[in-house]
């Protein structure tokens, strides 16, 4: 098998084990009995120690949200000519869409400075696994295509 | 002078942006400058007098599969393509942002051995240009518009939510201004450019200037010998871009008296979806020809073959297929969109202009024009005469080195 094969073998099965393990930790290992009885008090951790996490990743997913919000604000405030009557099939409701995806994210990004504020394990634990596992998704997905990939020829020629 | 030109895509046969860096680095040379070309793919062939510098790419954003080369199949986990590839996976294109980062590279290798007077950059203004700023050589842009116009037209086409979503996604506008803001100088291709530059990505007025494209009048001339197949028009452009306004001359095609048939002439479209819908909504089928992909003595072939050229755009920087056409001799029917008027000239005389988003209009004109054949060729003569006088390559270049002497003197 060629060398790169493998270590796209090897790239697929780390980042899904990868992936496994923070899932793993994140929902059980942290509680011993399970969600509902998670024990972990961020509150007893020196406060600079604390908000030198919790600002990184909380700035990291605001920016995420921040993005999402933005998005639909400039799909419900872009001003445009209205198009020829031929053309339009069907209603448009993007503009209820785009209202809703910001109201969502608005909602979102205060929970989550609510969440820091107050110190909750999900407010740090969320945004961490979503960023982990948009990273280790395209490790796989890299892995995947590396697996993939004709390296020769057929030997038909076709 | 020693001149250093970016452009992040230099194929000259699709787009303006090749079109524009390779006669701007030819004219250059033939003024006695140094020029030194970085250019992303697809790459423009090698010219004379030119030195043209390599930056590549893996184009994650076009191709969904195979992107992996077989001889190097990590490359994709390296940080700058990690990232392409990542961004393109939401819907974002990160070419411009990765191209301005690697020419910066690209530059500092470079000037290990070359001092260059200036840089001038073509539409690409990535946050990597702010690196270039570090290097301490006046930087100027050419914008040849601003994206937010694309990003407008459209969504004035009735369009999926999430098809909405991909367009904001796609276009920089917002690294775009900011890195436009700080560069030291911005040119760009007509007048009405530059007011949309202005209002786009608050560039102050007195830090831009206008510096006409030019026209291979040589290559695009009218053909002795072709014969004008009755009843033809001929639209070139990407049917695929909303801003072309497509639709408009197609619902132009069910108005008119005469029962014309359209060449649609698309290089850029690899994929056509949604303007085989309308016509297929108009009943068009029989009378509109795709050509694909063509080399260009095949389109200057059409050019002279055909009766009417038009350009129906809701908005053109400049408009590239309307000054071939008129350079072909051929009577060009053009919206009032963006630049178009600034080529076309005088309605009437160099060419016939409409409003933009008017198909009647454009079906009169397409009458009209039929129906006068002196007028076609009175106004296809006019139009090249006019070509000939204002668009030329070499004004553009003289004018560009007085641009970059003053830059450069201001920058002292």
């Amino acid at each position: 098998m060629p060398r790169a094969k493998i270590w796209g073998i090897l790239a697929v099965i780390v980042s899904a084990g990868l992936f496994a393990f923070l899932l793993y930790a994140v929902f059980f290992i942290a509680g011993n009995d399970g969600l509902s009885t998670l024990p972990v008090d961020l509150g007893e951790i020196n406060t600079l120690t604390y908000f030198s996490v919790a600002v990184p990743v909380a700035a990291g997913a605001l920016f995420v949200l921040g993005t999402g919000f933005w998005i639909g604000w400039v799909i419900l405030s872009i001003k445009v000519v209205p198009p020829m009557p031929e053309i339009v099939e069907k209603k448009d409701n993007s503009k209820i869409k785009a209202l809703l995806l910001c109201v969502s994210t608005a909602l979102l990004a205060a929970a989550l400075v609510y969440g820091v504020y107050v110190r909750s394990f999900w407010a740090l634990a969320i945004p961490a696994l979503v960023i982990s596992a948009v990273v280790l998704g395209a490790v796989f997905w890299v892995g995947l295509a590396i697996i993939t990939t004709r390296s020769t020829l057929p030997t038909d020629g076709k | 002078m020693k001149i250093c030109l970016l452009t992040y895509r230099g194929n000259p046969y699709c787009g303006g942006q090749g079109i524009y860096t390779m006669f701007i680095a030819r004219e250059l040379v033939k003024l006695g400058h140094e020029v030194h070309v970085i250019q992303g793919p697809p790459y423009f062939p090698p010219m004379e007098g030119v030195h043209i510098h390599y930056v590549g790419n893996h184009n994650y954003f076009n191709k969904k599969k195979d992107y992996i080369k077989p001889h190097k199949p990590f490359a994709t986990l390296r940080p700058l393509n990690f990232y392409e590839f990542v961004a393109s996976k939401f819907g974002i294109f990160p070419e411009i942002e990765a191209f301005s980062v690697r020419a910066y590279f690209k530059l500092r290798e470079l000037m290990k051995t070359h001092r260059f007077d200036i840089i001038h950059d073509n539409q690409n203004l990535g946050y990597g240009f702010l690196l270039i700023k570090t290097l301490g050589i006046p930087f100027v842009s050419t914008i040849h518009h601003p994206l937010s116009i694309d990003r407008s037209t459209w969504f004035e086409y009735p369009s999926e939510f999430s098809l909405k979503v991909k367009r904001v996604l796609y276009y920089p506008l917002i690294m775009q201004g900011f890195v436009a803001r700080r560069l030291d100088h911005i040119i760009t291709v007509s007048h009405d450019s530059a007011q949309e530059i202005i209002k786009a990505f608050k560039i102050k007025p007195g830090k831009m200037s206008v510096v006409y494209n030019g026209m291979d009048t040589e290559f695009f001339r009218p053909l002795k010998g072709v014969r004008k197949k009755p009843g033809s028009v001929l639209f070139v452009g990407n049917v695929e871009d909303r801003k072309k306004g497509v639709v408009y001359l197609l619902k132009a095609l069910t108005l008119t008296k005469h029962k014309v048939n359209l060449t649609v002439v698309d290089g850029g479209a690899p994929n056509r979806t949604y303007v085989t819908k309308w016509i297929d909504n108009f009943k068009l089928n029989d009378r509109i020809h795709f050509t694909g992909k063509i080399p260009g003595e095949k389109l200057l072939e059409l050019y002279s073959q055909s009766q009417i050229a038009v350009s129906p755009s809701l908005y053109e920087g400049f408009g590239f297929p309307a000054a071939e056409a008129m350079s072909c001799e051929l009577p060009l029917i053009s919206s009032d969109g963006g630049a178009l008027p600034e080529v076309v000239g005088e309605h009437m005389k160099t060419g016939y202009v409409v409003k933009a988003r008017d198909p009647f209009g454009l079906a009169t004109a397409i009458d009209y024009l039929m129906d006068n054949p002196e007028v076609r060729e009175k106004m296809g003569k006019a139009a090249r005469k006019r070509i000939q006088q204002v668009f030329t390559w070499e004004n553009a270049a003289k004018e560009m080195v007085k641009v970059y002497r003053e830059v450069i003197d201001a920058y002292r």
